[in-house]
């Protein structure tokens, strides 16, 4: 899974697979939480762990989402030993779809812009999934974790999305990607969290303590 | 009585902690597959007297691998190990024949006390 010949000895195919699993539980419970909130079904599929260098990031992520043309995207930071950034990331036409999900929908429909209900919508489920399953990694990780308020952005292009100056550009990320689908709605999105190089070192420990417990 | 155990999931890290949270003193014979076609394929040819069954997989899910193996055998057990506790992702396992349904990340008693529960339904069985 780790290609890069000057990354490989920074996380090995073992932690990898530790962290795929926990990030498996984690959008798990994520998926439940927003079930719970919003009668819906999210199918999940396989999460998917790259390391990559910080300067890779944002052309890592347009390509991943290229299929969309204009994306809507919630961003939150988190901070904790396991420190970074998540973006959930919708594709053009979601938010309208997703204003139906909650009820009251209609009697906000007549009261807001579109735009502010969408963004409104966007903040929401954001900051559920988001919250819920950084939340989940950290705890069983055996870290507590603070979040900046989600930032939403609506129908913008997919390039650009991740900002160049997020991490520093010589140093390395870690970046855990899902996606998923709202079965309902024909919703699908992305959730991307990243992790910087300053949370490795604890990282690489707490995975291996993880599995301890196990053995 | 339960002898052999087939655990399908496609993460190693995960097998690696359902086979360290099953009992070691009753001598289980432990089979593992990595996603729910090989899964089938390895309940036809060993017949598992209990399978532990995630659901989000690759090439074939824990829902389409637990409707085969039903169809297959209308007594078989299956367990769903899953982080998936979605309560639509539950009722539906439930609706395919799930024997019953952990969440992960397992712990050794709750592997324990799933393996007496599909234990004595067997028993009741004859």
């Amino acid at each position: 899974m780790v290609r890069n010949k000057n990354t490989k000895e920074m996380i090995t195919a073992e932690e990898t697979d530790i962290l795929q699993e926990i990030m498996n539980i984690a959008f798990g419970r994520a998926a439940s939480d927003l079930a719970e909130y919003i009668d819906i079904f999210v199918i999940l599929s396989v999460p998917y762990v790259k390391l990559l260098h910080a300067a890779d990031l944002p052309p890592y992520i347009s390509k991943e989402i290229k299929d969309y043309d204009k994306v809507s995207v919630v961003e939150q930071n988190f901070w904790g030993k396991f420190k970074g950034n998540a973006f959930l990331i919708f594709p053009s036409g979601t938010g309208k779809k997703m204003i139906s999900l909650f009820d009251g929908g209609d009697e906000f429909i007549e009261s807001d812009p579109i735009y502010e209900m969408e963004k409104e919508t966007f903040r929401e489920v954001g900051n559920i999934l988001i919250g819920a399953c950084v939340g989940k990694i950290a705890e069983l990780l055996g870290d507590v974790i603070t979040y900046s308020p989600p930032r939403v952005v609506i129908e913008k292009s997919h390039r650009g999305i991740v900002s160049n100056s997020l991490f520093d550009p010589d140093n390395l990320a870690i970046v855990l990607r899902t996606l998923f689908e709202f079965n309902e709605k024909n919703i699908s999105g992305f959730l991307f969290i990243v992790t910087s190089q300053e949370s490795f070192a604890w990282l690489k420990t707490a995975l291996h303590k993880f599995l301890e417990q196990y053995e | 009585m339960i002898k052999r155990i087939l655990i399908v999931d496609d993460s190693p890290i995960s097998i690696k902690i359902m086979k360290s949270c099953i009992p070691k003193d009753k001598d289980y014979e432990l089979f593992d597959a990595a996603d729910g076609q090989i899964g089938l394929e390895k309940y036809k040819d060993i017949k598992p007297d209990l399978t532990f069954m995630d659901l989000t997989m690759p090439v074939m899910n824990g829902f389409q691998a637990l409707e085969e193996i039903m169809k297959l055998d209308q007594r078989a057990i299956v367990i769903i190990v899953t982080a998936d506790v979605q309560v639509k992702a539950v009722a539906k396992a439930h609706d395919l024949g799930a024997f019953s349904l952990l969440k992960k990340p397992p712990t050794k008693e709750s592997i324990a006390a799933a393996i007496k529960e599909a234990a004595d339904a067997l028993a009741k069985r004859g």
